[in-house]
């Protein structure tokens, strides 16, 4: 199988494409451009494949249909930009001591192909292996922190639960003094989990994507999905075929349609008259101006709703946990910021004179479960990966290669197992809420 | 070279109070500047010409808008970093320092980057430092040490931060001309008004202008003076949120270092003003490329000279007015370069200041000073957080409002052009409008209330918007010279850079903004927009308005993270009890918000003590929630698993709730107190939870329901009276009832007086597995209480205990606790306790769920466990597992050593075909050893059959 570096070596007739320090000078010298990150290219009337959202997990999906599967008549559809939705507006977290077996085979997947994103994809998403600490402000989060800790071991993750002055060594700012509101006990430490650039992860899978024949298309917004033969309103629903998409560039046929959105997932379904058991809340972030890099690690803190993590720019990014209520606007709220300051002042009492520079909110599409739902629905054709609530980011790469699998092969592969629609009727719910409800 | 360390002589406008001189450093050199400096003017007079550096490039900056967007002007003040010397009012001996230097300013090693800058192109670090991957962290490491801005002194004190409610009818964001006028007018209709006013002075460009601009301005302040306006200067309309909720930051509060006002305004009067924008072309970040309106300004209101010969590039009537103000202050104006009239410059030279400016007809001029009259930007963010999205008017070279809505109201430059008189006249008359349309909001607010039967029933009719708009002068589009040159100061990234990204493939707004970094930087691309939207049209073959622009966000201005977290509220609960708790030797232990006694020195002798005699505990954070009205046992079968029609008065039941899911969401005790009364109990931790529970099952899906839901929380002081001995010591304090066991059995209650406090609660559980007494008192008479009780159990050997005391005890007794042995993903089933879930029920909260898990249900099981070993005591969390695959089998939850067993106890979860009494599992302790443990039959290591609690 070729790989994405010497597709990109191969294809010259752009000029030098592959990025490297050697390509830099040589640009840098000649002062050539380099060829188009993905190429724009006119919209056909068909394609083998339709996916509906240009973010992680949809240009994730399209890349390993692609390289593992060698099928690449496939279109990537987005309203707006790539990135637009939450793969540009989530803190960009990754970490894999998740709560259950299945959670941490999962996401330490996810991490795995996070790790060797750089080379697979050739480009570097700055992959910050800066290790990432959940602490612990009283008896109970601290027992389940060590719960974490010995699932997470018994996984061979690199996990375990750490005393306060051990937290102090590694995060100098945070005031582990018992005088706090909320003293530290302790912290489940993960040094494997890190940031990453998440927009560079959107660019590399489309830029990878594109090398291989995928189209990319932005402002392109589907109207309707097409179905025939189904039960419900104008065919659609159960039993029927999906034969393309409606967009404002006009149709697409396609035997096959992958909804890749978030945020916006179940009205998309809709459209193929699916029902999804997901409502829509808001989760809002904020960003400080730069100072001096002096926050080594990612950390979180469940009981003060926030997690926080410095990037390599200087600037403090903040999240918090969903907003209590259900919700489209991506607008951000007063209230937000205040309980963020007033509780990352907690962890980190010098920071006052800090300046928040920005705020903004993405959507969450939340289940009953806080699991996603992925595969196949009633509707023959039209697959779904969506439902990732606060936590798609960090299952974009693992969720892409568990889809192309899927689409390619017909088969849920055993990682997304329990992840199917079905379970809903079932009363086969997946047990990740405790740990994937706690934050970031 | 210029000296520029003279002070211009005394000027009309100036603001500067020359008796009054202020000592300060600059990078550890005594300077000297007058009272009403800012740090920027003070450092300007004192000749400092380079006061940052860039941030890649290093390149030398000087003071280019002199004002708090000045992307240049940043320094380190003392502990506190990025503050802005353009803003910032100079005070006696400040330490003011250049940041993100190294070693220093002058010499800043970092400056060679600018040599490598073509290889460094925007977004270059996405395709390097790849390989090989075992050197990426030291890249990374490097990489940050390149990260703009001061530095944070993380053991500064925080200082003190304060927040305040208003309620003004309307706010005017802005005290320019027409801010201030529309302030005026606003209050003259009889309005409550708040000026804001980013700067420490009312005027806005009046400040800096013609002496007829002055005469407009002392005028206006007159009339401000007299009418009821409340006027914050050096404070910022940082943020419109829905329903004209509005952030101000207040940093001109005394003895606050900044303040946030939240205002719920119904009106808002967006005039910002204009920012004045850069023009791009080679060397335009040099130190001497200066905005018109800073040069201005600084000879105005500081009487600086901002240089000694100036070319001025004027495109405007601001610009000729800078030529005028330049030639007055005897600066030499070599050379007039008027767009109007098809000219152009090309690009300056100088190594660290401008040396001199070429021109596009080939002249080259020798000047120190590049004065930059190009345009303006309109900072529409507040118009933006309120839904508008501006629409660019080629023409005037800027962004005007759309359609904001009717609630807020947009005057001054934002709005269109004209004369000082006409944008004082569309000030007042938008003042005029706020005003009467505020009165009609307020009548609709009040109208909205529960308590409107004062309102008057006619509402005030919704003023139409009447006033004479604002022209709309042309100006020639001017953004980039035919050279390139920076778009974004703080970012350091040229117009060069964008074009390149732009043919690359980032090629809409947001992608480029993203790829480029470029208006992301700390002055939020107050400067840099317009301009990277321009040259992205020019790259992409599209007007302005084709390409669009990005959404502001909120905040307007950068504020402090001290200001949105106010002081500190986070409440501490204690109980009525908490006294009595410390001078009695209490060890604390924080639950949540409560802090309540952990033990008293010793809780084993604690347990042994309360098995064999008695003892008292605090229970008083038990959630407790009055319940009453005909519907009460619907709300119960709801919540609750199980059945709640039959329940008597007197008594009291056990229930398990569940969440939707069917996951275990608290459990506790109701009792029912009268006909229509019930007390129901939560565990602590859950109180608020089931309320907030209880109310949105009331609220949303059964408001027909008669049934009112109070919390009592602390209402009552509860505390738990266990042991054999406990009915003894409680019959002295008890006079109307009737203890026998015969007439108040287990799971029942009583009211009555007890210790002489009437309206008391009594029920007898048994959480501890002893026989024991839950009183419920007046939460006022609660230490009283627990003391007569203390006393009157003297003679029985009593003993309080704490909550260790009792996790050991429910432990021993195998009673479960939500949340410890429980977790977020235990069905009921889990507990073992199915015959608690009646799905014959019509309906309740998990139903479905429940149904489905009680039919097949295959998750892990609560059982009681002991180790083989019965002084081994298993860390909670230790996991149990098969010795040979390692493969996770369950863990235990609860651990501890039992006194009265005298072994350890365990609970634990594990799958069900290892939940049989007698099943032998693996341990694997937290130090990774692994040992041996049984299954117990019951729950129960001790008094399985409950006849203790039952006594």
């Amino acid at each position: 199988m070729p790989s994405v570096t010497n597709m990109l070596r191969d294809k010259n007739q752009h000029g030098q494409r592959r990025y490297s320090a050697f390509g830099l000078l040589r640009k840098g010298l000649s002062n050539q451009p380099w060829p188009r990150v993905w190429r724009e290219v006119p919209l056909k009337d068909s394609y083998d494949v339709v996916i509906i959202g240009g973010g992680v997990h949809g240009l994730a999906t399209a890349y390993y249909l692609a390289v593992n599967h060698g099928i690449t008549n496939v279109a990537v559809v987005d309203k707006a930009y790539l990135g637009s939705g939450g793969s540009g507006r989530n803190t960009a977290i990754v970490r894999s001591n998740y709560l259950t077996p299945e959670g941490v085979a999962f996401y330490d997947r996810s991490l795995t192909l996070y790790n060797s994103m750089a080379d697979d994809l050739n480009i570097n998403v700055m992959f910050s292996e800066r290790g990432h600490l959940t602490l612990a402000h009283n008896d109970s989060s601290l027992r389940t922190m060590h719960w974490r800790a010995e699932v997470n071991k018994l996984q061979d993750i690199d996990s375990s639960v750490i005393d306060p002055a051990e937290i102090k060594k590694i995060v100098p700012s945070l005031d582990v003094t018992s005088e706090a509101r909320y003293p530290i006990l302790g912290a489940l430490y993960h040094p494997p989990g890190g940031i990453i650039r998440h927009d560079a992860v959107v660019w590399g899978y489309a830029r990878a994507a594109d090398a291989y024949g995928v189209e990319m298309h932005q402002k392109t917004e589907v109207l309707d999905i097409l179905v025939e033969g189904g039960e419900g309103r104008d065919g659609k629903g159960a039993g029927g075929q999906v034969t393309g998409v409606m967009t404002n560039r006009g149709k697409i046929s396609a035997p096959i349609v992958v909804n890749c959105t978030a945020g916006w997932a179940s009205l998309i379904s809709d459209m193929a008259g699916v029902d999804l058991p997901i409502s829509t809340r808001p989760l809002q972030a904020a960003v400080t101006e730069p100072v001096k890099v002096f926050l080594p690690a990612v950390v979180v803190s469940g009981s003060l709703h926030t997690y926080v993590s410095q990037t390599d720019r200087g600037e403090l990014v903040f999240g918090a946990a969903v907003d209590p209520y259900n919700n489209y606007s991506i607008r951000g709220s007063l209230e937000f910021t205040e309980g963020l300051a007033g509780h990352v002042m907690e962890l980190m009492p010098g920071i006052s004179r800090m300046k928040l520079l920005r705020q903004w909110a993405g959507l969450c599409d939340m289940t009953p479960d806080y699991s996603p739902i992925m595969g196949a629905t009633p509707v023959e054709g039209f697959l779904c990966d969506v439902g990732w609530g606060t936590y798609g980011f960090k299952a974009g790469p693992v969720s892409g290669e568990a889809m192309a699998e899927c689409i390619a092969t017909e088969k849920m592969p055993a990682i997304i197992a329990a992840f199917g629609l079905e379970r809903f009727a079932k009363g086969d719910l997946v047990g990740e809420k405790g740990a994937a409800a706690v934050g970031h | 070279m210029s000296t520029l360390s003279d002070r211009l002589s005394a000027q009309p406008g100036e603001i500067i109070d020359r008796s009054s001189k202020l000592r300060f450093t600059w990078n550890g050199k005594g300077v000297t500047g007058f009272a009403g400096d800012t740090i920027a003017s003070a450092l300007m007079a004192n000749n400092v010409q380079v006061v940052s550096r860039s941030m890649k490039y290093h390149r030398p900056r000087g003071y280019m808008t002199a004002d708090y967007w000045d992307p240049n002007g940043s320094v380190q003040l003392a502990s506190e970093p990025n503050v802005r010397s353009g803003h910032r009012q100079l005070q006696e001996g400040m330490k003011v320092s250049a940041q993100n230097v190294w070693p220093s300013l002058d010499r800043d090693v970092r400056a060679v980057n600018g040599v490598l800058g073509r290889f460094l192109t925007a977004g270059f670090y996405y395709k390097t430092f790849m390989h090989p991957r075992s050197l990426w962290p030291t890249y990374e490491k490097v990489l940050a040490t390149f990260a703009p801005g001061g530095k944070v002194d993380l053991d500064a004190p925080s200082g003190y931060f304060d927040k305040r409610y208003a309620h003004p009818d309307v706010v005017v964001a802005g005290g320019g001309p027409s801010g201030l006028a529309a302030a005026i007018d606003a209050a003259r209709a009889g309005a409550k008004v708040m000026l804001v006013e980013h700067t420490h002075h009312l005027g806005g460009h009046l400040l800096w202008g013609s002496d007829g601009d002055r005469a407009v301005l002392a005028q206006l302040l007159t009339e401000l003076a007299e009418a009821d306006v409340e006027v914050l200067v050096d404070s910022t309309v940082t943020g419109r949120y829905e329903d004209n909720w509005i952030g101000i930051s207040q940093r001109s509060h005394p003895g606050v270092e900044e303040r946030l006002i939240k205002a719920r305004a119904k009106m808002l009067v967006v005039a910002g003003g204009l920012i004045e924008r850069p023009y791009v072309f080679e060397g335009n970040d040099l130190p001497g490329v200066m905005m018109s309106s800073a040069v201005r300004r600084s000879m105005a209101m500081y009487a600086v000279r901002p240089g000694s010969r100036a070319v001025v590039l004027s495109a405007n009537a601001e610009g000729d007015a800078a030529v005028e103000a330049l030639t007055a202050a005897g600066v030499e104006v070599a050379a007039v370069v008027d767009p109007r009239n098809g000219q152009d410059l090309v690009r300056a030279k100088g190594s660290r200041r401008v040396e001199s400016v070429e021109l596009a007809d080939g002249r080259s001029v020798e000047a120190d000073l590049l004065v930059i009259a190009a345009g303006w930007t309109s900072p529409t963010s507040l118009i933006n957080m309120a839904g508008d999205r501006p629409s660019f008017d080629d023409s005037c070279g800027r962004f005007f409002p759309t359609d904001p809505p009717e609630t807020v109201l947009v005057t001054g430059g934002m709005a269109g052009d004209g004369t000082t008189e006409e944008i004082v006249e569309h000030g007042r008359a938008t003042g005029d409008l706020a005003a009467r349309r505020a009165s009609t909001v307020a009548h609709r607010l009040q109208a909205a209330t529960t308590r409107a039967q004062s309102v008057d029933e006619i509402e005030p009719v919704w003023a139409a918007d009447s006033r004479i708009a604002l022209g709309r002068w042309s100006h020639p589009g001017l953004y980039r010279a035919s050279t390139h040159g920076i778009v974004d100061y703080s970012e350091d990234v040229s117009s060069k850079d964008l074009v390149a990204a732009a043919k690359e493939g980032y090629d809409s707004v947001e992608l480029l903004k993203r790829y480029t970094t470029a208006t992301m930087g700390p002055s939020q691309g107050k400067l840099s927009t317009v301009n990277t939207v321009a040259i992205l049209g020019e790259a992409r073959g599209e007007t302005i308005a084709e390409v669009g622009t990005t959404v502001w966000r909120p905040p307007f201005a950068p504020i402090s993270l001290g200001a949105l977290g106010g002081r500190k509220f986070e409440p501490i609960r204690v109980s009525a009890m908490h006294r009595w708790h410390e001078a009695n030797g209490a060890t604390p232990i924080i639950a949540g918000q409560w802090i309540r006694p952990e033990h008293y020195g010793d809780p084993a002798a604690e347990v042994r003590k309360t098995r064999s005699g008695v003892g008292l505990i605090d229970v008083s954070p038990l959630g407790k929630l009055d319940l009453q009205g005909a519907d009460v046992p619907k709300l119960l079968n709801h919540l609750y698993t199980n059945t709640w029609n039959k329940l008597p008065i007197g008594g009291v039941r056990y229930g398990i709730m569940c969440a939707e899911d069917g996951i275990v969401l608290d459990d506790g005790v109701t009792g029912r107190l009268g006909e229509n009364h019930y007390l129901m109990t939560t565990t602590s931790s859950g109180a608020a939870t089931v309320w907030e529970w209880a109310e949105n099952w009331l609220q949303t899906e059964h408001p027909d329901w008669d049934v009112s839901v109070t919390p009592v929380t602390t209402a009552y002081a509860s505390m738990n009276l266990a042991g054999p001995k406990s009915r003894e010591v409680l019959s002295s304090l008890v006079d109307d009832i009737d203890l026998d066991p015969e007439d108040f059995r287990y799971m029942q209650l009583r009211t009555g007086r007890i210790a002489g406090v009437d309206n008391c609660i009594m029920w007898r559980i048994g959480f501890t597995g002893e026989l024991s007494f839950e009183l419920h008192v007046p939460a006022g008479y609660g230490e009283a209480v627990w003391r007569s009780v203390m006393e009157a159990g003297a003679e029985f050997g009593i003993t309080p205990f704490g909550l260790e005391g009792q996790r050991i005890m429910r432990l021993e007794k195998g009673h479960f606790i939500v949340g410890q042995d429980t977790d977020g993903l235990s069905l009921a089933p889990a507990t073992g306790l199915d015959a608690l879930i009646k799905l014959d029920k019509p309906d309740f909260a998990g139903k479905p769920e429940l149904s489905w898990a009680l039919e097949n249900y295959e998750g892990p099981l609560v059982v009681a466990v002991q180790p083989v070993d019965p002084n081994v005591v298993p860390g909670e969390a230790s996991q149990i597992i098969d010795p040979i695959d390692k493969r996770i089998l369950g863990r235990i939850t609860s651990a501890r050593y039992s006194p009265t067993l005298e072994r350890s106890v365990c609970l634990a979860q594990v799958e069900p075909q290892f939940a049989t009494a007698g099943s032998r599992l693996t341990i694997k302790m937290i130090d990774g050893s692994l040992q041996e443990a049984v299954v117990q039959e019951h729950h129960a290591h001790f008094d399985p059959e409950g006849e203790r609690l039952r006594g």
